[in-house]
């Protein structure tokens, strides 16, 4: 990242820029950190924490709370079921995903335009999912298939097929063509060209676009909340779950809010430098 | 240069085959619904059955008859009556309709702009020489990957307005119907103004040095420089990150189910949330399937003047 600030350099104002995005960042990082506060309390200390809600300061921490709730079947289930949804859907999307990324970024259409195509698959991703969560509970129970996590593997690979053609469809621009086109010449045809060359070099990509999508799919409930109710039932479905007639258990809470937050935050880490491009759709190259 | 080989259709196919089967399928099937009344009754009717003994014959009575039992069945029956456009009338005269229009609409007019501006801000900070910057770019990140749901409800404990963290300022963060709307729109902010923030970054460091050492040559201060090199160079980006969070924000339906669950009253309930519990909770089918029919309308205007901006992006 290259220095290349428009403000002054002098010490003070370096110092007062980093100050203040100091700052900024530990109020962002304050909810996450709150969860995690809450996840180690015991439930006398939840609502009598002073300040900061520091562990070992403001209260003495347990892991009675953890201990808990990572020993409840249904949390296992719901940890186990969202692992299994996301990577199929992820892998599902990557399987359909890349050979139509592949087509738009290297044969020419003609009726219907290549980037009317990638549109078209963008359209998706842009819909109110509100729009076809009726007809899709109303088919899946006309199937038998509520409360199934294949319900929910079908759908999630839906949404996330766009990512999944925009990305890919970039990466494959990106790659010299030549490569491909003298595995032609050999006479390995497009097919060959497409497994043997181009997709080892698009590996990488595959591999982010597969976290981004993983993410998405662990985190999107609309769909969850409709299909999945005990048997297919989904990290934040089971989030919700901790309120129950005797109000909010927080200490219970935090340790959900943690176990669903965890795993997608430590992806947006490993796959930074994909984000901008993957989240804008494309749009933006980061 | 590109290939025009018949196989191409190959490649693309299964995509397109299963776009349609998983989207364009329902919707078709979500507008023939909402042309219908749909209802679900239980109807309840009793029957006499003869009795059956265990080795399946039946019971006779004292004079030689069968004897019979009153059995109660429940059976679960849809009915489907064409009403045309009603649904869609019903809406126009439906109080709950008009307040999830208003509670949409206010969020994503404050809420979106609020993202942008403060996501700009952010960005023209820590395009300056700051400390730490590939630490705190990480930290700002997180957010945006957090689980909606989980972050409603840490949030739902933060503003718990007995013993919260922020209890101290006294403000109904969630009692308060004004106030629980606030309340949805501050989590929305802090989960998407880091996306923003970091879409600018990308834009704003791709921006030559060339250009700021021109303007700085000029005798430009940091404002002019901001309002006539950053601003101009960024309105592309700044309108694709508008068009998509409004988009986005327009499908609110996460922050507000876990934090505020609609309430109080229905103060904080979003359009897609009433189209949901109408449709999912309620049974109306019909009624919930011409109101997401009403919603994609207008998102189409809003898909429209994004892919027209956008289709450039992709020749």
């Amino acid at each position: 990242m290259a220095d290349r600030a428009p403000g002054s350099r002098n010490g003070w104002g370096e110092v007062t820029a980093s100050l203040i995005a100091v700052t900024v960042a530990l109020m962002f990082a304050f909810p996450i950190y709150w969860a995690f506060s809450q996840s180690l309390r015991n439930p006398i200390d939840t609502y009598t924490v002073a300040g900061l809600g520091v562990p070992w300061i403001n209260f003495t921490p347990t892991l009675n709370n953890w201990i808990d709730q990572l020993g409840t079947p249904e949390t296992v289930r719901a940890l186990y079921n969202s692992t299994i949804v996301s990577v199929s859907a992820a892998l599902l999307a990557l399987a359909l995903g890349t050979p139509a990324a592949y087509a738009i970024a290297r044969f020419r259409f003609e009726r219907w335009k290549n980037r009317d195509i990638t549109v078209w698959f963008l359209s998706q991703r842009i819909l109110p999912p509100v729009a076809t969560v009726i007809p899709f509970y109303l088919t899946m129970r006309y199937l038998g298939l509520l409360d199934t996590k294949f319900a929910l593997v079908l759908i999630n690979a839906t949404f996330v097929l766009p990512y999944v053609v925009v990305i890919l469809r970039q990466t494959f621009l990106d790659l010299p063509v030549e490569i491909e086109e003298a595995a032609l010449i050999d006479g390995a045809g497009h097919f060959g060209a497409f497994w043997r060359v181009a997709l080892p070099l698009a590996a990488p990509s595959m591999a982010a676009a597969g976290l981004i999508i993983f993410a998405l799919t662990w985190n999107e409930f609309l769909f969850a909340v409709a299909i999945g109710s005990s048997d297919a039932i989904m990290v934040p479905v089971h989030i919700a779950g901790a309120i129950d007639t005797r109000g909010v258990q927080f200490w219970f809470m935090g340790v959900r809010a943690m176990t669903a937050i965890i795993p997608p935050l430590i992806i947006a880490l490993i796959a930074q430098r994909y984000i901008v491009r993957g989240l804008t759709l494309g749009a933006v190259r980061g | 240069m590109r290939w025009t080989g018949k196989i191409r259709f190959l490649f693309l196919a299964p995509a397109v085959i299963w776009v349609l089967a998983f989207t364009v399928f329902p919707l078709g099937y979500s507008l023939y619904l909402a042309f219908y009344k749909i209802e679900q009754k239980v109807e309840v009717k009793r029957e006499k059955q003869p009795m059956l003994d265990a080795a399946g014959q039946p019971v006779l009575d004292d004079a030689g008859q069968p004897r019979t039992k009153n059995v109660v069945i429940k059976e679960q029956v849809n009915t489907a009556t064409f009403i045309g456009l009603d649904n869609f009338k019903r809406m126009l005269t439906d109080t709950q309709v008009h307040e999830a229009v208003r509670v949409t609409l206010t969020f994503v007019l404050i809420a979106v702009p609020l993202e942008l501006a403060l996501g700009f801000l952010l960005a023209v900070l820590f395009n300056q020489h700051i400390f730490g910057r590939p630490i705190l770019r990480a930290i700002m990140i997180l957010p945006i990957f957090a689980t909606p749901l989980a972050v409603g409800y840490t949030f739902f404990t933060i503003f718990y307005e007995v013993g919260g963290p922020l209890a101290w300022t006294g403000i109904p963060f969630l009692s308060n119907p004004t106030w629980a709307l606030m309340s949805v729109i501050i989590v929305d902010v802090w989960q998407w103004t880091p996306f923003c923030f970091l879409v600018f970054l990308a834009a704003l460091q791709g921006v030559p040095d060339e250009l700021y050492e021109a303007a700085r040559v000029d005798g430009a201060n940091a404002w002019d420089m901001l309002k006539e090199v950053m601003l101009p160079l960024l309105i592309p980006t700044i309108v694709i990150v508008l068009l998509l969070r409004m988009a986005e924000a327009l499908k609110l339906f996460d922050i507000p189910f876990a934090l505020t669950g609609g309430g109080p009253g229905v103060a904080t309930q979003p359009f897609s949330m009433l189209a949901f519990r109408t449709g999912l909770r309620f049974f109306d089918l019909g009624y919930a399937s011409a109101m997401s029919y009403a919603f994609l309308a207008v998102i189409m205007i809003v898909i429209t003047l994004f892919f027209r901006r956008l289709r450039a992006n992709y020749g």
